[in-house]
């Protein structure tokens, strides 16, 4: 049973720390009005291809989703991991260099990127070599420190709501589902690690709900805050929307008399959860699809994190890095949508046996 | 043994490298300007004030700096080049712009763009504009016997001296100004003061970042009460009476009327009678304050719809009834043909 609540507290950890830059701006620039709809389409989606994933992966109890592969053919896996090991690595280097300009602008202005992300991957890398069993520990910690001060964040800054900023609360546009960006969207609300930590519990679908409900709700209220309260015409002007509708709260009692710093300090261990999560998938992938088993999968994670520093640093400056991270989460996209479906039905088609060659 | 030597390498080098601690520049070394002026001069040349508090007992002291050159960016780089200590702008709260950078709308536009996106000025530091000199502005406080350092600041803060008439405009609501499709601003206009440190002039209307035209106390007071703000302590004399507004509400209905839009809105006041002429019942008074009000609120609006300024922000309430694309044109198609019955009920405490 903890184990369950330590899952669903990794699933709401990873979508906020992956919510909270570039999914509004995302948002306003899909649609002026009617928000919410969008926002509760790709929540549904999302909840749809977890279904998928979940009853997929209910076919094969004790495995996760390497072993799986494995069972399809070993070549399918290389097939699949290599692309998708280079893209984790992608998206860990992205995220921390987006989070790092975002940190460095709200308090740590005089300090060098190379050391923010060195404190960074450190921290990452060494919570992602201590195993499963610390990451989920580790998110009832970060949970306790973040959840409040994101709760807090929301409720003060509704002292500078306007809500008649929004406009039009129904009528969605019919083309901003079919823009491209609604398909980057997808992948800032990542779940396939999920199908790496179902090797250990029982996991089911069920028990997933009650974390996208609270996803979701989390997922509008960064889309609505700086709505409320810059307006739509404002919102899509305005670099990171979130930060400076943080910023435009004038609180004269709170220490620094201002909780922007709050919020960098929220998204420094946020960021720090999640790429623990990605970079401790790297290592799973590696160390169960690799034949040598001289190398352990610390090495693996420590490599990867290495290669992801060098690639953070290189890119010279923010246009650049957001777009790159929008690629990679277009990529996490792809691999998002043909993972649950190749379970689901490799699963459904061991099941009724009609692969001869089961065992 | 080996392995353990080694790990406690890494974690002492840890210490070194992680700790952060470099670049701090401790807050003893660290000047902290409270307002910033800023005026043009010779018509290219922009000149940057900083009224810095001294941190003393009694917080009675304070210095101003001066400089200027070609931007924004660059004086205030130089400051900090000739500044003693290290200048940390995190602490601003207030911006006083003189008229000459304020009536020239690219100039004002730019500067707002400035200070929103610097990383340095907190957005929600106020803005007001002053028709004097600004060094005059942020250097008479120091003329005036037992004022605290802070208190150009504080005449514009809710907290401490603020009186229902002050607009309190921070930047991102300047900045949101410029943009928005259906409400324009009011920004606090000011003088230095001969006995106190400043004096309110009324405020300057700002549509896109131009300055429209100005109200005076009275006009912005009402302004206020419709930006949700109560109109608590306000006093109002009527010639014959003196009242003192304990308590307000307004409440707002909209309609669209063959495709004008309507609005009716009813403001409550709650009074309390201060002083009177003999004889003066209280009937009358009410139906002056009323009378007075609303003919107050009739001749700013029309005045208003006639150089298209939506100053108090009807069209943000007409978001559910016109479609976006539309309220673009709110302004010069559907606010000159607003209708507004706007009535006030007062009654005595």
């Amino acid at each position: 049973m903890t184990r369950l609540l330590q899952i669903g507290i990794t699933f709401i950890i990873i979508n906020l720390s992956f919510g909270y830059l570039i999914y509004p701006d995302l948002i306003y620039k899909l649609t002026h009005t009617a928000h919410w709809e969008l926002v509760m389409c790709h929540a549904l989606f999302q909840l749809f291809l977890i279904w998928i994933f979940m009853k997929g992966l209910s076919y094969f109890p004790q495995k996760d989703v390497v072993d799986i592969y494995l069972k399809i053919g070993r070549w399918l896996a290389f097939l699949f991991f290599i692309p998708f090991v280079i893209n984790l690595i992608m998206i860990v280097a992205f995220n921390i260099r987006v989070h790092t300009e975002v940190i460095i602008s709200i308090f740590l202005p005089r300090t060098p990127i190379w050391a923010i992300l060195i404190l960074l991957f450190f921290i990452s890398a060494y919570t992602a070599t201590k195993g499963i069993g610390t990451i989920l520990r580790c998110s009832v910690f970060i949970s306790i420190l973040v959840i409040p001060l994101v709760v807090f964040n929301i409720f003060s800054s509704s002292v500078n709501f306007d809500l008649h900023n929004v406009s039009q609360v129904m009528d969605l546009p019919i083309h901003s589902w079919l823009d491209i960006k609604f398909f980057y969207l997808l992948g800032l609300s990542p779940f396939l690690f999920l199908g790496f930590m179902t090797s250990e519990t029982n996991l089911t679908f069920r028990k997933l709900i009650v974390p996208w409900i609270s996803v979701t709700l989390f997922f509008l209220s960064v889309v609505y805050i700086p709505l409320f309260i810059f307006g739509q015409e404002t919102v899509v002007r305005l670099t990171n929307p979130f930060v400076e509708a943080m910023d435009s709260v004038d609180i004269s009692w709170f220490s620094f008399n201002r909780q922007t710093v709050f919020f960098g300090v929220s998204l420094v261990g946020l960021v720090i959860f999640a790429n623990a999560v990605i970079l401790w998938m790297v290592g799973q992938v590696a160390k169960k699809i690799s034949e040598w088993r001289v190398i352990k999968p610390s090495h693996w994670i420590i490599g990867a994190s290495v290669l992801s520093f060098m690639f953070a640093l290189i890119v010279p400056n923010k246009t650049l890095i957001e777009k790159y991270f929008l690629w990679s989460i277009g990529a996490q996209t792809v691999f998002m949508v043909i993972t649950p479906f190749i379970i689901f039905i490799y699963g459904y088609l061991s099941e009724r046996d009609v692969l001869g060659y089961e065992e | 043994m080996k392995n353990n030597g080694f790990k406690l390498l890494i974690g002492f080098m840890t210490m070194v490298l992680l700790s952060g601690c470099w670049d701090i520049k401790d807050i003893d070394k660290r000047a902290l300007p409270l307002v910033m002026g800023i005026s043009k001069e010779n018509e290219e040349d922009y000149k940057v004030t900083l009224q810095i508090p001294i941190p003393q007992e009694d917080n009675k002291l304070s210095r101003t700096v001066t400089e200027s050159g070609e931007t924004v960016a660059s004086v205030l780089g130089q400051l900090r080049t000739n500044f003693e200590d290290a200048i940390d702008y995190s602490q601003l709260r207030l911006i006083v712009i003189q008229n000459n950078l304020a009536n020239n709308h690219q100039e004002l536009k730019k500067f707002i763009k400035f200070l929103m996106v610097s990383e340095d000025i907190p957005s929600r530091a106020l803005v007001t504009i002053t028709d004097d000199n600004v060094e005059d502005v942020l250097s008479n406080i120091n003329e005036k016997l037992g004022v605290h350092a802070s208190s150009i600041f504080d005449f514009f803060n809710k907290g401490a001296g603020w009186a229902p008439e002050i607009f309190s405009i921070p930047i991102w609501k300047v900045y949101r100004s410029l943009y928005s499709y259906t409400k324009d601003i009011a920004v606090p206009v000011v003088r230095s003061g001969k006995e106190t440190v400043l004096t309110f002039q009324g405020a300057a209307i700002l549509k896109h970042g131009k300055i429209m035209g100005t109200i005076g106390p009275d006009e912005s007071q009402l302004v206020n009460v419709f930006r949700n703000n109560n109109e608590k302590g306000r006093i109002e004399s009527l010639g014959f009476a003196s009242i003192i507004v304990t308590n307000s509400s307004l409440q707002n209905k909209t309609s669209m009327k063959n495709n004008s839009p309507v609005v009716s809105s009813n403001l409550r006041l709650k009074i309390y009678i201060l002083e009177r002429k003999e004889g003066i019942k209280n009937k009358r008074i009410i139906k002056e304050l009323e009378k007075l009000t609303e003919k107050r609120f009739y001749r700013l609006l029309k005045r208003t719809q006639g150089s298209h300024i939506d100053i108090f922000g009807f069209g943000q309430q007409f978001h559910q009834q016109i479609s976006y694309h539309e309220l673009k044109d709110w302004r010069n198609e559907y606010y000159p043909k607003l209708k507004v019955k706007f009535k006030v009920d007062a009654d005595l405490e």
